[in-house]
């Protein structure tokens, strides 16, 4: 008997030291931080704007691969386009580049999705930043930053789909309907003027550089006054970049894609990809260069990853002067091989390789440049050009700002590519329109462009010749995936 | 000394032989004094016998002196010398109390006879006959309703377990495995620490299967409602080996040595018809030719490459183990050694395993005992499949560029760094495979201890309570490195992986068990327990790239140029539970059995963290029933009717949870390094458990003194609140959350047969089991289709689930022939952004879209991603197996065929190497079949087609099969040979595995299965690593 008592005070401590841990259905995982109580200090709001930039550029761990502007983006506007053609198999990118694009296609899928995903994050900077300890000013220019990148994020969404939901705020309604495009403008405008408040005009180099200034949302907000054909406000707002003595060319085309010159004073903003000197992993670097270069390159420089997914379009390489410096810049014809004799390629994109710093072309460090000062000059141009229905003085001198840079050879002005004067209307347009191919290829303008100038239809054939846009194509298909789970999204775009 | 006796009499016997004389006798049973019809009745060493008549009674002349042995299915067998008497009368005893006859089940044991739910058991000697590397390969084919695809043919290589199907989508559907009453992890991406490429090494490969005396599979509610939220797909039980109470200890020392080879090669082009293929290529692209194949004779057979980096591969076991133990006292210990090589190179399994059981009684009324077991494993992987490059560029791995690899190429070049050709020439930049299987090291060190000790009390007679306190800890290492001289180091200058998980189970139970009989007629057994469960793991993940000198790899990841952030991760999950069951038994007739368990778990969401899983069951010995032996038909029948509702819980913790956590990282003008915070998932408080209720009516009849034994099951599970992964529209900022939205039912059928077709000197077994399960979806969220996201080269929507369709199907174009003019192609529906010629694939337009983007249903004139539909399913149409045993004079024979009839695989292969686009090598068969206007066949399109990486039922095969799986062929010594050398045991044996293997299928193996435990993604072969056949010489020694 007193064994068994024995026996049963065993037992009941044992059963009551098993009853301790009545913990043990509840979960608190110590790697993750609850949602309710995780803005707290200035560390987390700073945290929270990091999570939109880091959508923005390579992030590994994305809802798909890659960022929001680490391909897909400036891909697709490049192939929808005359300015790429697709070499990747890959039939959504073919679809793209012939305009058969339908509503089931991924790469449009994936832009989508990241986009929002972007915006998701940035609707949770802005819902907790309030709620941190910190002074006001700090919490201005935190939710000015993360205003300012939902901003950039639903301009490009609404260009490209037109009519989109509008998300303000995190998790938002599970299927919401298509906001008018009007409403869509009038929000990115008020974020964009937010920003362009609270943002700095500049930050120190090693500490904030490459975040969003005030720059970038006075720049981006004209772009969107030219999209919205506010001509004036579109005017002003390039003449305030200009007149704020922040930004301005740099004499050789050449420079403005250095490396060193990322942050420099020709943009107004660019989404950092790269790996502070491998101190991150490898896939926050930029892959232009693995995408672009032709594949032949790889046996000819050890270590070169180049791919040759995409490739410029014979037609852009003609439409070149044959000693604008942007050509050669911008396009590889001929490969330089071990043995020292050269091999011809068809045209490849080579602007992103900045051969002194990253002499193995491969993943890179390059910034993807969003909005640059060239773009500004020709942006106010077309502006005035539009207002008073043909060039003024301002529009030609804006314009001829950036043909005189790109007569620099790195050594000379050359006797070409003449300021242009004299111009109607009309010829004055076309003219720009020439200008920005020439200036911003795979940047992520010529399908914009072209849909802005009503050129897509006309243009496109000359570049492919069997391909024929459509006007239906000046916007792309809401994804089928998405309307699949959102029947709110019905009707599609027109023509799809 | 009982032998000893045993051989002087035969030898004794032998003299007297002359002196035979006619005996005559009546056979009953002991437990009711039934006479015994159809018992054989043999005299020992030599050709005569009998078998008793319908009244029990026999004749048969034997000498004096000579031993009788009776022996019926049942029964004991019993042996009686042959004295002065000419009439012997013998009793039987039912050998109901061996334990062959009682099967083991959740939380105890019951007879045979007395279950009430459906088990199928499995034996030592079944379980090893195949020589398996785990437990769960050898039960492939062995029990009804228990589908056993072996998903990789590498060493230790995965296995994917369906009991009933699938019953889940999110969740797990691998049963949960119990060792001795311990509830271990059986997840696979649980136990592998993540860091190694190619097919993932089994978790379950850690148990020895030599040390497993039986298992038990459960497979109805009525059987595994009691594992609660685990049980619902299946249980299976493992009985590891103890000793006896005999007082006298046996050893057995088992050992096998065995050689592998590849079971199947494809016949691709040689080296020579390769050059044919490239100058025909040029010719009908219009292209020059390429001087490198001007001359396809000087080429030759060229580089074959399957056969550069498959080999011979040897295979060899030792196990020696002692079992012993007298009344008070009962251990058993083991030590075994497994060493198996693979077929590919580079590539091997090495296990070293121990277990110690021991039982003690203490005193009358107490007893303790534990068992610890310990292994440790060391293998070696080649990265099958298609595989990252380092810096996120995918390369076939080494069994696919196996396959795609020039034939034009040698496999040493020795001017490059490295020494082997490092690419290939056709621009689709593939590694040597020979290369990327030997210098790269794809290393696991896996090491596990799974161990529990015991106590049982007897508070009254009849009233046990019972305390069991167990862990199950694992710790993994892997290590890779890919050094820069291969194509797959390239990109990164080379690289390297090391990275750990530690994780730990552990479980304690308490249960009072209490058995009474009340009168004659009502047996009562009654269990009441608690149990708790916590597992916890951790994870490091390191991984670093450039590496400028090759010598040290992953040894010293600090020598890279290019270290990469380390990851980390921990998961943690609990379980508390409350159980009951309870046996009624009336008359010995109608047997009862209620459970119900109380589970409560930590994965869910706070609104629901509990649960409550009850069953019910009934069966009915109707052969106890006069009106049933009146029919004097059934030697046993008895009905069973079980329903039940079970749980799953097999998702990631935190499922429920609105966290934010790290993912989102970039770099400010390239020097700032900054990390983002961000929401991580969709958050569900309201995240619940899977139910799934199953209905099952079983039938367990014998026939003819039960020589003829079958075993019908039909059943329905339903699961209700399918844990599912429900996309949300990514305008909310997620991809998807975790909700309990959909059903999903199995119906199946099951039979199991066995035969003793003879029974005399000769004896033959047949056995034979029969699954047929159908898989429905019944509910999804809004009724949607769901398409399955892609994995690697898999692009998302291969498959899709969909109301009514069962898991598992292709989604994909249906193909219809060839377009075999310019016109034709031109004026049909074809491609968008394809020009079709002749020669090219044609395609069925079935539907279309309107300008709002909604299905038509009508055809619109071009072919699209609309006219997708269901052109295949993974799931087969039934399943068998089929087991004859014969022995003969100490001779014993099985042979064991497989079969799976109706599934259908994706032949993805069929992208690369059924298309000839002159960038790979190419089968030979599509080659010589392909279309060219003189040979305007209807099947295999032309060189330079068109489409590339379209799927439709043209990649769709069948993947039915007939395997002999094993053919095993052993000789027992002779008991008189080894009475002299003191040996109470030796056999000796050979076996062949996978001897063949009947099918259709174009592929290596219809079993391979890219994704491995992925039921979403089933059946999709490409790059696996194919199956071995393997002979096996071994001998079995006791003493």
């Amino acid at each position: 008997m007193k064994k068994y008592i024995r026996l049963s005070i065993c037992f009941g401590l044992l059963a009551a030291g098993i009853l301790a841990c009545k913990n043990l259905l509840e979960e608190d995982p110590k790697d993750q931080v609850f949602v309710d109580n995780f803005f707290q200090t200035e560390n987390d709001a700073t945290a929270a704007v990091n999570s939109i930039y880091g959508i923005l550029n390579a992030t590994s761990a994305a809802p798909t691969f890659g960022g929001v502007y680490f391909s897909t983006y400036w891909v697709a506007t490049g192939l929808a386009s005359d300015e790429m053609e697709n070499r990747l198999p890959a039939t959504d990118l073919d679809q793209l580049a012939t305009f058969t694009h339908r509503p089931v296609n991924a790469s449009l899928y994936d832009f989508w999705t990241l986009a929002y995903k972007g915006i998701s994050n940035a609707n949770f900077a802005v819902d907790g930043i309030p709620r941190v300890k910190a002074d006001e000013a700090f919490k201005n220019r935190l939710t000015g930053e993360a205003r300012f990148l939902r901003a950039v994020l639903y301009f490009d969404l609404v260009r490209w789909f037109g009519d989109i939901p509008l998300v303000l705020s995190l998790r938002g309604e599970i299927t919401p309907p298509r906001t008018p495009k009007a409403e869509v403008y009038a929000q990115i405008i008020a974020d964009l003027q937010f920003a362009e408040q609270y943002l700095p005009e500049s930050y120190p180099a090693n500490d904030g550089l490459g975040r969003a200034t005030k720059g970038a949302a006075t720049g981006l907000l004209a772009k969107v006054y030219l999209t919205q054909g506010a001509w004036q406000k579109c005017i002003d707002q390039c003449n305030a970049v200009i007149n704020s003595g922040k930004y301005g060319l740099y004499a050789d085309f050449a420079e403005a894609f250095r490396i060193p010159n990322e942050n420099g004073k020709e943009t107004l903003f660019g989404i950092g990809f790269g790996t502070a000197n491998n101190s991150i992993s490898f896939w926050e670097a930029g892959q232009f260069n693995v995408r672009l270069l032709p594949r032949k390159l790889s046996g000819q420089i050890p270590g070169v990853n180049a791919q040759g997914w995409q490739v410029a379009t014979q037609n852009l390489y003609d439409s070149y002067e044959p000693q604008d410096r942007r050509r050669e810049v911008t396009l590889l014809t001929t490969i330089q091989n071990l043995d020292g004799t050269t091999t011809a390629v068809e045209p490849h994109i080579q602007k992103y390789w900045d051969k002194v710093n990253e002499p193995k072309a491969g993943n890179t460090d390059h910034d993807f440049p969003y909005l640059r000062y060239s773009d500004i000059l020709l942006m106010k141009a077309e502006a005035l050009n539009e207002l008073n229905n043909g060039p003024n003085a301002d529009a030609y001198d804006a314009v001829n700002q950036v043909r005189k840079r790109a007569r620099f050879n790195g050594t000379a002005e050359l006797p070409i590519l003449p300021d242009l004067q004299g111009l109607s209307y009309q010829d004055f347009k076309d003219a720009l329109l020439l200008e920005r191919r020439h200036e911003f290829v795979a940047e992520g303008q010529r399908w914009f462009d072209l849909v802005r100038f009503k050129k897509l239809e006309a243009l496109v054939p000359l570049a492919k010749p069997n391909v024929q846009p459509q006007p239906f194509h000046d916007l792309f298909p809401v994804p089928q995936g998405e309307i699949d789970l959102n029947p709110n999204l019905l009707p599609q775009n027109p023509g799809y | 000394m009982k032998h000893t006796v045993l051989f002087l009499l035969l030898i004794w016997g032998g003299c007297t032989a002359l002196h035979a004389q006619s005996i005559t006798g009546k056979v009953t049973a002991a437990e009711d004094g039934q006479p015994l019809p159809g018992v054989t009745v043999r005299v020992k060493n030599s050709n005569d016998g009998t078998t008793t008549d319908a009244n029990g009674n026999y004749g048969v002349t034997a000498a004096k002196g000579a031993t009788l042995v009776f022996s019926s299915i049942g029964y004991e067998t019993r042996t009686v010398v042959v004295g002065e008497q000419t009439v012997l009368n013998v009793v039987l005893e039912s050998s109901a109390s061996v334990l062959k006859d009682v099967i083991v089940v959740a939380y105890g044991t019951v007879k045979k006879s007395d279950l009430t739910g459906s088990v199928s058991s499995i034996s030592s000697e079944e379980l090893n006959r195949t020589a398996p590397v785990s437990l769960d390969q050898a039960l492939q084919g062995r029990a009804a309703g228990v589908q056993v695809t072996q998903v990789s043919g590498r060493p230790g290589g995965e296995t994917s377990i369906r009991i009933r199907g699938a019953s889940s989508i999110n969740a797990g559907n691998e049963p949960l495995y119990v060792v001795d009453g311990m509830l271990i992890t059986s997840d696979n991406g649980e136990t592998n620490a993540g860091g190694t490429a190619g097919s993932g090494l089994n978790g379950l490969s850690a148990i020895n299967p030599a040390d497993i005396e039986r298992i038990e599979i459960l497979k109805d509610a009525s059987a595994t409602a009691l594992y609660g939220s685990r049980g619902s797909n299946g249980v299976i039980l493992i009985t590891t080996k103890r000793g006896g109470k005999g007082g006298k200890s046996s050893v057995s020392f088992d050992s096998y040595f065995g050689m592998q080879t590849v079971s199947k090669k494809l016949e691709m082009l040689t080296g020579e018809e390769f050059a044919h293929y490239m100058n025909n290529y040029s010719k009908d692209s219009g292209l020059p030719l390429d001087a490198r194949y001007l001359i396809p004779e000087k080429i030759g057979k060229g580089t074959d490459w399957q056969e550069a980096i498959f080999r011979q591969a040897p295979m060899q076991s030792y196990q020696l183990s002692v079992l012993g133990g007298g009344e008070n006292t009962q251990f058993s210990v083991s030590g075994g050694y497994y060493k198996q090589e693979g077929i590919i190179l580079n590539s091997d399994f090495e296990r070293y395993s121990f277990r110690t059981n021991l039982d003690q009684k203490v005193s009358e009324r107490f007893k303790v005992g534990s068992g610890v077991s310990l292994s440790y494993i060391k293998s070696r992987g080649v990265l099958t499949g298609a595989q990252s490059a380092g810096t996120g560029t995918l390369l076939p791995g080494a069994t696919s560029s196996a396959l795609l690899f020039p034939p034009t190429l040698p496999v040493l070049d020795s001017a490059v760094a490295g020494g082997y050709t490092f690419q290939d020439d056709r621009g689709r930049n593939i590694g040597n495979p020979v290369a990327d299987a030997v210098e790269t090291d794809n290393i696991s060190n896996y090491g596990r201890a799974i161990a529990n000790i015991y106590g049982i009390y007897t508070l009254l007679p009849g009233l046990n309570l019972k305390a069991s306190a167990g862990i199950d800890g694992f710790s993994s290492k892997d290590n890779r490195f890919v050094p820069n001289y291969l194509k797959r180091g390239e990109p990164s200058n080379g690289n390297a992986v090391v990275a750990t998980v530690i994780g730990l189970s552990w479980l304690t139970e308490f249960t009072l068990n209490y058995t009474r009989k009340i009168g004659e007629r009502h047996a009562l057994d009654a269990l009441l327990g608690n149990t708790y469960q916590s597992f916890h793991s951790e994870r490091v993940f390191a991984f670093a790239l450039d590496f400028p000198d090759n010598r040290t790899g992953w040894h010293s990841l600090g020598s890279a140029l290019n270290p990469q952030p380390a990851g980390t991760g921990e998961s943690n999950w609990g379980i508390i539970s409350y159980l009951g069951r309870l046996n009624y038994t009336f008359d010995n007739k109608l047997l009862f059995t209620l459970t119900g368990r109380v589970d409560g778990a930590s994965k869910f969401g706070k609104n629901n963290k509990y649960g409550f899983f009850p069953s019910g069951s009934v069966a009915w010995k109707l052969h106890e029933e006069p009106f049933i032996k009146r029919l004097g038909l059934f030697y046993n029948l008895k009905t069973r009717l079980s329903y039940g509702i079970i749980g799953n819980q097999e998702i990631a913790p935190y499922a429920s949870l609105a966290t934010v956590g790290t993912i989102a990282q970039g770099a400010f003008n390239n020097t700032q390094a900054y990390v983002g915070q961000e929401p991580l998932r969709y958050p569900n408080p309201n995240l619940k458990w899977e139910r799934t209720s199953q209905l099952d009516f079983g039938l367990d009849a014998e026939f003819a003194q039960g020589r003829l034994g079958a075993t019908f099951d039909i059943y329905q599970k339903q699961t209700s609140d399918l844990l599912l992964f429900t996309p949300l529209p990514t305008t909310t900022g997620f991809s998807g959350y975790l909700s309990n939205i959909g059903g999903l039912r199995n119906r199946g059928f099951e039979a199991a047969l066995s035969s003793h077709n003879l029974t005399g000197r000769l004896l033959w077994d047949t056995d034979l089991n029969f699954s047929i399960n159908r898989n429905e979806i019944t509910e999804l969220a809004q009724g949607n289709d769901i398409p399955v996201p892609g994995v690697l080269t898999v692009p998302a929507g291969w498959s899709l689930l969909r109301e009514g369709e069962p898991i598992g199907t292709f989604y994909g174009l249906v193909s219809d022939g060839i377009f075999q003019t310019n016109d034709e192609a031109s004026s049909s529906p074809h491609l968008k952004a394809q020009n079709p010629k002749a020669g090219d694939r044609k395609y069925k337009d079935l539907n279309g879209r309107d300008a709002q983007g909604n299905l038509t249903g009508l055809p619109d004139g071009v072919i699209d991603e609309a006219d997708r539909t269901i052109i295949g399913d993974a799931n087969p149409d039934f399943t068998w197996g089929l087991t004859n045993k014969f022995s003969w004079n100490g001779i014993d024979l099985s042979i064991f065929i497989q079969g799976v009839q109706g599934s259908q695989i994706v032949n993805a292969y069929l992208f690369e190497i059924g298309s000839l686009n002159a960038e790979t090598n190419v089968l030979k068969e599509f080659y010589d079949n392909r279309w060219t206007p003189a040979n305007p066949y209807n099947e295999y399109p032309k060189v330079n087609p068109a489409e590339r990486n379209v799927l439709s039922d043209a990649q769709i095969e069948d993947g039915s099969f007939v395997r002999i799986k094993n053919i095993t062929l052993g000789y027992n010594l002779p008991e008189r040979w080894l009475q002299r050398v003191k040996f109470s045991k030796i056999r000796l044996y050979a076996s062949v595995n996978n001897l063949k293997t009947f099918t259709q299928y174009r592929g290596y193996d219809p079993e391979v299965n890219a994704f491995g435990q992925s039921h979403l993604l089933q059946g999709i072969d490409y790059g696996g690593y194919p199956l071995a056949r393997s002979i096996i010489g071994g001998i079995q020694i006791g003493f």
